[in-house]
């Protein structure tokens, strides 16, 4: 049982230092963008809008990071699937 | 000479009247330009006027428009959410014996309605009601009515109140902000269930220690300016693990629920600490203690003759949990679970006292670990898999008796595994194909009575299981 304890401390090691990718959440807070102040459909709305796009400073990002941030802020969107835990709202 | 000097006034006087003459002209054609620029600017004020008019009416019904939504938003003090789930379980079971059987095609169906009230921006109510049933099975299941089961066990379609507790934060702007959580707890469907299940985390407390219904009051303190580490918490925990109550003691149409001298309450007393790898975003680490204070034997028994206390159990955990690792897709879980316990002199009929065999009261210990990973591929990461694996010692016991799952795995004195894949219908719906095994190496996995024997020496080998396998596929709707 201790080499399975040692093998998954190890992996969790491994993955925390070498891999690295850009963090839609820091982007978001870059942008001043609260996931939390919009629903679902309204970020979506947001996304598939130009001007909307630009009014939020999301137009000059790259596809890539813009898909990240898009579903990052749906991910947490006011109506979207919230953690349940004890003190925490 | 007279008649030169008139000739010259004359001269002069033709002369003015010419220069007169074109003066005029000239300030009538100003006065003409000038009377032509008022009429345009008048009709431009009419323009704007007529404008600002539109505007203002089209203002005002915005704002008649956002003030309606925001009466219908002020009225609608409650918030719904259901969660549906279907599952179709192959059940194979073979016990110490050898004696074998199969349990195929066994439907069910689980409802969870969720029911959350915003009081105030401090202050929220959340409820949780549940059904649990096999399909074509009305037959009530005796222990579906134990108070960490209820609504959690496959029974009749009664509706059960899972949760319903209030959360009260306080201190907000402080350096350690607070909150009180009092009632029916948020402690089933915990970290790391959330993975299979495919939602966020649903519960405050480890699985591997706590999984089920229970009533008590929480008191979160956040510390992450204490510690400088986001999302760090101490929790101070009260549940009841039993409350007595009998009908001789009523008053009016209620029970009175009170200690006697016979059966005490059983009282739970938790600490917990909450926090994250600082440089993994994510993330949670989870330690905590629990003390299990005068462990009733039975429940239902009302029979204080024979029903007794029959000790108390510390009960110690940490977990790792990492979601989505460095944007990866992949999830990863670790949990450790330690008890040891401090058993009484009182047995429970024949079946012995805390962790012990009849007139035995040593002070046993056990200890669990679960582990496993999930990982997200395909467009969106559509597609999941992921595997489980927990192995229990002889002793280990837990308060996991309303488990996520029909098998109680995480009880299991032995090893379980489990894998499954999974495919996102969308993003509050999925389809789950799974695996499970357990190899039961000791006997009664789940139970707080009676000595755990070694399942091939276990006494009536017949009744104890030795090999749980399932082949299940599960549809779930979390709105």
């Amino acid at each position: 049982m201790k080499n399975i304890i040692y093998s998954v401390l190890l992996l969790f090691i491994f993955f925390s230092i070498n891999l690295n990718a850009f963090d839609a959440e820091s982007i978001a807070k870059d942008l001043n963008l609260s996931a939390g102040s919009k629903a679902i459909v309204q970020w979506k709305r947001v996304f598939k809008s130009e001007r909307k796009m630009k009014r939020y400073k999301i137009y000059t990002l790259s596809s890539e990071v813009k898909k990240s941030l898009e579903e990052y802020l749906i991910n947490h969107a006011i109506d979207s699937d919230k953690p349940t835990v004890a003190g925490r709202f | 000479m007279y008649k030169y000097i008139a000739l010259f006034f004359l001269t002069t006087l033709l002369n003015a009247t010419d220069s007169r003459d074109l003066v005029i002209d000239k300030l009538l054609k100003e006065v003409q330009l000038l009377k032509k620029s008022v009429s345009e600017l008048k009709q431009n004020q009419i323009i704007v006027q007529n404008k600002q008019r539109e505007d203002e009416q089209y203002v005002d019904e915005l704002y008649d428009f956002a003030e309606n939504t925001e009466t219908r938003t002020l009225e609608d003090k409650l918030k719904f959410g259901v969660t549906f789930k279907t599952s179709i379980d192959n059940f194979s079971k073979k016990y110490a014996d050898g004696y074998e059987v199969k349990s195929n095609n066994m439907w069910s169906n689980k409802l969870m309605l969720n029911m959350t009230a915003d009081v105030t921006t401090d202050m929220k109510i959340y409820t949780r009601f549940s059904m649990f049933k096999y399909w074509g099975n009305g037959v009530k299941y005796p222990y579906s009515s134990y108070d960490n089961m209820q609504g959690r066990v496959p029974s009749d379609s009664s509706i059960y109140v899972e949760r319903a507790y209030l959360d009260w934060l306080f201190n907000k702007k402080s350096y350690i902000p607070m909150a009180i959580t009092v009632g029916r707890q948020p402690s089933a469907d915990g970290p790391s269930h959330q993975f299979k299940d495919n939602t966020s985390r649903k519960a405050t407390y480890s699985a591997l220690l706590y999984d089920g219904a229970a009533d008590g009051i929480v008191f979160t303190f956040d510390i992450s300016k204490v510690i400088s580490n986001h999302d760090s918490f101490f929790r101070l925990g009260y549940a009841k693990g039993f409350g007595y109550s009998e009908s001789s003691t009523n008053v009016g149409n209620a029970y009175i629920g009170a200690s006697n001298n016979d059966l005490k309450d059983t009282n739970v007393y938790g600490l917990f600490f909450d926090t994250t790898i600082p440089s993994i975003k994510h993330s949670l680490v989870q330690f905590s203690y629990s003390k299990i204070d005068d462990i009733v034997a039975n429940h239902l028994d009302t029979n204080t003759t024979q029903n007794k206390n029959i000790g108390s159990l510390d009960m110690y955990g940490l977990m790792f949990e990492i979601s989505n690792l460095k944007n990866s897709n992949i999830d990863l879980f670790l949990h450790y679970g330690y008890i040891s316990s401090n058993s009484n002199s009182n047995d429970y009929m024949n079946y012995g006292g805390l962790l012990n065999a009849p007139n035995d009261s040593s002070s046993k210990s056990g200890d669990a670990i679960w582990l496993g990973t999930r990982y997200g591929f395909g467009e969106k990461q559509k597609y999941k898999i992921g595997i489980e694996y927990n192995h229990g010692s002889k002793n280990w016991v837990s308060l996991t008796q309303g488990s996520f799952d029909v098998y109680n795995k995480l009880s299991t004195r032995g090893d379980a595994y489990e894998a499954y894949f999974m495919y996102e219908i969308n993003r509050f719906a999925n389809l789950r194909l799974g695996y499970i095994r357990i190899d039961y190496d000791y006997s009664k996995s789940g139970w707080f009575i009676g000595e755990s024997q070694k399942i091939d020496s276990a006494l009536n080998t017949k009744n104890e299981l030795k090999e749980l396998q399932s082949i299940y596929f599960k549809m779930s709707v979390n709105y």
